[in-house]
């Protein structure tokens, strides 16, 4: 943990003794190392040079007439918090009740006279370098979280900027496609669709590192109505049959006698619904059967996807809901994936206080189950 | 869509016009007015009077809601139909309140955004006793 290249040079070290001697010996060792030293007599006037000195480390008499080493200490805490600079007894009797009070009373290390100067010399850096350490970890951790929120906020300016375009190159595409503007050769046609193909999925890409930016960035706000779970997936299904279709695959629904209500973001809900579908059809083979089942009990509703693709293999499992987390598994008809649709799945359900799980089935194939809480 | 009237569309962006003025042309809407900003809107909505207005929220010069705001002044029956790109429920809310019909998120693909202006004129032009626009 002491790493000796650490400099520790200046640093400000409060000494707080009524013994003018005590004062005298242990001054001299620390200067001699290079320190700053500032001298208080008693506890009042330590913690009155506290606040001009902002030593980085206190070494403090417990024995003193007025208040004691401990109440000292106390107060120091009480007043300084978290930023109150490790502080150090020093006692004459090393009694292990002693010790033990000064460590209740905030302490973080005691010395006993009398002095032998290598310990305190070795002591004084192991404190000195770990609140050192401690200070370069906020301050590090404080320069990653704005440089992580400047690059969510740029992803998200980025994504938003890319998405009216693509969103026109897509449209206009389409609609050439559907002759809008004259009839197109066979070629042409297949160009268009090639144009139309790759804007869609640089669209869903730029959607879905959105979805990630504005998750991330702590600005997921939901807009919960009490809503029919059945009613969500039901249309859900019936657009993604269309899908489905080209694969020669079916989506089919299995519905409950009751209409569970929820409390949910329908838009957010319906994005998870979409993408836990559309995976299950794009990771089974053509012609498959998709079943989604909706379930309602013990306090929570919610719907289960069940595919006839590969399974998830055990040791991919841990990366299933994670940002670009793409498994082994090869969409069957040649779909594309970003390896995030799972992971904003997973955020959106959680923000709902929901959980999303994958088992795989006995006869083969994935099975995700999707649950929030029932609407009370 | 079962609707002769016309329609102005005002978006600063020339692909969006580009983009939606084609689907509308596709869905058999004949008479299309364009105009780029808020300001230019006024003027073209005044000389054409359009039935039906498709206005962008984000422009320079005058925005959406500011323009919005004109229409009605001018037109308190002018059906306008907000145009979003990303759904902001706030602006849309403050839309809503000033007397917009509906809102069409326009990275929608054309199919829904065709749906949406289609479900507005049903409820604005169909459900009402007074004649449809004139052909």
């Amino acid at each position: 943990m002491i790493n000796p290249s650490i400099d520790l040079k200046g640093r400000r070290i409060l000494a707080v003794d009524d013994d003018r001697i005590n004062l005298r010996i242990i001054g001299g060792i620390l200067r001699h190392e290079g320190y700053e030293i500032s001298e208080a007599a008693s506890g009042e006037q330590a913690l009155d040079l506290y606040s001009s000195f902002q030593p980085n480390l206190v070494l403090l008499d417990v024995m003193m007439p007025g208040i004691d080493g401990f109440t000292t200490c106390r107060t120091l805490k009480k007043t300084y918090g978290d930023k109150c600079a490790p502080v150090i007894f020093v006692t004459a009797k090393s009694e292990a009740d002693d010790v033990v009070m000064g460590f209740d009373a905030g302490g973080v290390d005691y010395l006993t006279k009398p002095f032998r100067p290598k310990e305190v010399v070795a002591r004084i850096r192991t404190h000195l370098s770990n609140q050192q350490l401690v200070e370069q970890q906020k301050l590090l951790v404080n320069q990653l979280s704005k440089a992580n929120a400047d690059k969510d906020r740029f992803l998200g300016m980025c994504a938003h900027d890319l998405r009216n375009p693509l969103s026109s190159i897509r449209g206009l595409a389409e609609l050439m496609d559907e002759d809008a503007v004259g009839v197109l050769t066979t070629e042409q046609h297949e160009i268009i669709q090639t144009i139309h193909g790759a804007s869609q999925s640089m669209l869903q890409l730029v959607n879905e590192l959105l979805d990630v930016a504005t998750i991330e960035g702590g600005h997921l706000k939901l807009e919960k109505y009490p809503t029919s779970i059945t009613e969500i997936v039901e249309r859900s299904v019936h657009l993604s049959n269309m899908e489905a279709a080209k694969k020669d695959s079916k989506v089919e629904m299995l519905r409950l006698d009751g209409d569970p209500m929820v409390d949910v973001d329908r838009n957010k809900m319906r994005q998870v619904v979409d993408n836990v579908i559309s995976n299950a059809i794009k990771y089974s083979p053509k012609g498959s059967v998709v079943t989604v089942a909706i379930h309602a009990d013990g306090g929570v509703a919610g719907f289960a996807v069940k595919d006839e693709g590969p399974g998830i293999p055990e040791n991919e499992r841990h990366m299933l809901f994670k940002d670009f987390g793409r498994l082994s598994a090869k969409p069957t008809g040649g779909e594309k994936s970003t390896g995030l649709g799972l992971a904003i799945c997973r955020k959106i359900v959680e923000a709902h206080k929901g959980t999303i799980v994958v088992n795989n089935l006995p006869a083969g194939g994935a099975e995700f189950v999707v649950s929030v809480p029932l609407f009370k | 869509m079962n609707f002769s009237g016309s329609i102005l569309l005002v978006d600063d962006e020339a692909h969006i016009r580009k983009f939606i003025s084609l689907l509308l042309r596709h869905l058999g809407i004949a008479k299309i007015f364009e105009a780029k900003n808020g300001k230019e809107a006024l003027e073209v909505y005044q000389r054409e009077s359009p039935d039906l207005v498709m206005l962008d929220v984000n422009m320079p010069v005058m925005d959406g809601i500011e323009t919005l705001r004109a229409l009605k002044q001018l037109n308190p029956d002018a059906v306008i139909v907000m145009l979003t790109s990303l759904a902001n429920r706030q602006t849309i809310d403050e839309a809503v309140a000033l007397g917009a019909a509906n809102y069409i998120r326009k990275d929608a693909p054309p199919e829904d955004i065709g749906r949406a202006l289609a479900e507005t004129i049903d409820a604005c032009f169909e459900s009402e006793d007074e004649e449809p626009p004139a052909p």
